[in-house]
């Protein structure tokens, strides 16, 4: 079997304009950035991204306008502030954005992973979200019904299979067998919708580690097609058991995003003015700055 | 003792409002120190959720957010959105969902989604996230907020989360859940009227004028006549709120 092994500008270099993306971080944590930033820096467009509750990721290719559509329950960098150049971008209508809840996207991806074409929900009824989406281009995707057998009121959504999921775990072996510690909001759903699933490891172990633990295993290996490794692949977001988030580099961040203005010279000097990632974690501050984030074995964080 | 904060108030009154052996889904901010502060008090059973799939938490740290794992410590269970907001919260097992909200009308409609400027224009903000999925579902909402004429209008500038949606009962309105149960402002507590569906005064902090109450909310709040002050923390709930759950004030200013 060849090696699933990949780097991230190989991996990036197979996903066509136009796909649909999902994409597994929230808020300011286990984001990929590792892919984001090698979207951007390969020009991909015309991107759907989907996430439960969308974080530093999807702000960063909203914002390098690479998405014409988002899926999206919601999101924020929590304290750090909005996610600017999502809501800039609605605002502006620059994306289509189709908004719905934490839940109904992790039901849409659940019906992806089971094979199901739709699911129905309770929530978002006689609500504002459901109107908006129905007055959009989200209409196909939702219908209002009454169940067959007790006439109660449903909303049926479609299911969502994403072209490529893209997950960032703890741990993987060489075959793709992902680990997730900690909480891990609608990953497994997501990464099985997923039509291609990647998976980005901070750490790569044997196989045989995997035996060890294999109850931790959300991600089994056949649904994985490629494997990316990249220590510190999050950062600024934090990787539970692993490292924190960076405040400084978080703070830095939405100084630069929230105006349409300053932006680009976030992108410019991080992104385009590195080449990968180990040239990015060099100028946020390099191993010095990678080991203060380190977390605390007993803590987590 | 320094006198008592507004926000001390709000966390006492909301804490007041679980009881033990519940099931609470929690945002980040007063909902989790109400939380923390009714299980360190007449509570020790309840059981405290959070969306992301984290139950039980016990954080010695202040977290910036839900995806802050300083907020995942020594957690009975750690999930995903289909375990806490899927089978628990749209199963219909959890009592209470305590939320913020940037905007709350006389029916408990919720808005997180966008706010809109005296010009008109609109600025998007956060979005449900969990919370319509919880005000749908949860048996009892509450809701905290801060008590100003702009945050409680008449009607709320997007409809985010369903309370009592034109006064209709949940039943039409085709949800499981029971609805808006309390907001707790900085002023008062609210209730909802068990006929009309629409915010009633249940209660008046100390040291708020009920004048004040009444010009500060954006639509027409029915006053009972009889109107009981709301408790003020007890020496034993300030301790715990000023020593042990928030030492830093972050969320207790």
């Amino acid at each position: 079997m060849a090696d699933k092994v990949k780097t991230v500008a190989e991996v990036v270099q197979t996903v066509p304009d136009g796909s649909h993306i999902a994409l597994g971080g929230f808020a300011i944590n286990r984001c990929n950035i590792v892919v984001a930033h090698e979207l951007i820096r390969q020009r991909k467009k015309n991107l759907t991204l989907s996430q439960g509750v969308v974080g530093l990721d999807t702000d960063l290719l909203v914002g390098a306008g690479l998405v014409s559509r988002l899926i999206m329950g919601g999101g924020s960098l929590d304290r750090f502030g909005p996610v600017h150049c999502v809501n800039r971008a609605r605002e502006t209508r620059s994306v289509d954005a189709h908004d719905y809840s934490s839940l109904t996207i992790c039901f849409r991806y659940l019906a992806g992973a089971l094979g199901l074409s739709f699911i129905p929900v309770k929530s978002l009824l006689s609500s504002e979200i459901l109107e908006r989406l129905e007055a959009g281009s989200a209409a196909k995707d939702i219908k209002r019904m009454k169940c067959p057998f007790t006439g109660e009121d449903y909303l049926l959504l479609r299911s969502l299979n994403p072209d490529i999921s893209f997950v960032h775990v703890q741990i993987a072996d060489r075959d793709g067998n992902s680990q997730i510690h900690g909480a891990r909001w609608e990953n497994e759903e997501q990464a099985k919708a997923g039509r291609r699933v990647i998976v980005i490891t901070e750490e790569l172990v044997p196989t045989e580690y995997i035996q060890r633990y294999p109850e931790q295993t959300i991600i089994p290996a056949h649904r994985v097609e490629a494997v990316i490794h990249q220590p510190y692949g999050a950062h600024p977001t934090a990787v539970f058991q692993c490292y924190d988030y960076d405040a400084d580099h978080l703070k830095l961040y939405v100084n630069h995003s929230k105006t349409i203005e300053r932006f680009p010279e976030y992108v410019n000097t991080y992104i385009w003015g590195t080449k990968n990632h180990w040239e990015y974690l060099d100028k946020v501050g390099g191993l010095p700055r990678m080991n203060e984030l380190r977390a605390d074995r007993i803590l987590g964080y | 003792m320094p006198e008592v904060l507004a926000s001390e108030i709000m966390a006492a009154a909301g804490a007041r409002e679980l009881r033990d052996g519940e099931v609470v889904v929690v945002g980040l901010g007063l909902p989790q120190v109400a939380c923390v502060l009714a299980k360190r008090t007449h509570a020790p059973r309840l059981d405290a959720l959070l969306e992301i799939g984290v139950m039980n938490m016990s954080p010695i740290d202040t977290a910036v957010g839900l995806a802050d794992p300083r907020i995942w410590y020594r957690a009975t269970c750690w999930s995903g959105f289909l375990d806490v907001m899927g089978m628990n919260v749209h199963r219909g097992v959890v009592d209470v969902g305590f939320l913020g909200a940037l905007e709350i009308d006389r029916f408990g409609n919720i808005n997180t989604t966008l706010v809109k400027d005296d010009s008109g224009r609109v600025r998007y903000v956060n979005g449900s996230a969990g919370g319509n999925d919880i005000a749908s579902n949860a048996k009892r909402v509450i809701m905290i907020m801060r008590h100003e004429k702009r945050k409680l209008p008449e009607a709320v500038a997007y409809l985010t989360s369903p309370g009592f949606v034109g006064g209709r009962n949940r039943q039409e309105l085709g949800l499981r859940g029971g609805g808006p149960h309390r907001v707790i402002t900085d002023m008062a507590v609210l209730g909802f009227d068990a006929d009309t569906h629409s915010a009633t005064l249940v209660s008046l902090h100390p040291l708020a004028r009920l004048e004040d109450v009444v010009e500060n909310t954006g639509f027409p709040l029915h006053i009972p006549k009889e109107v009981p002050p709301t408790p003020l923390p007890s020496q034993e709930e300030l301790r715990l709120l000023r020593e042990e759950i928030d030492p830093k004030g972050v969320f207790l200013r």
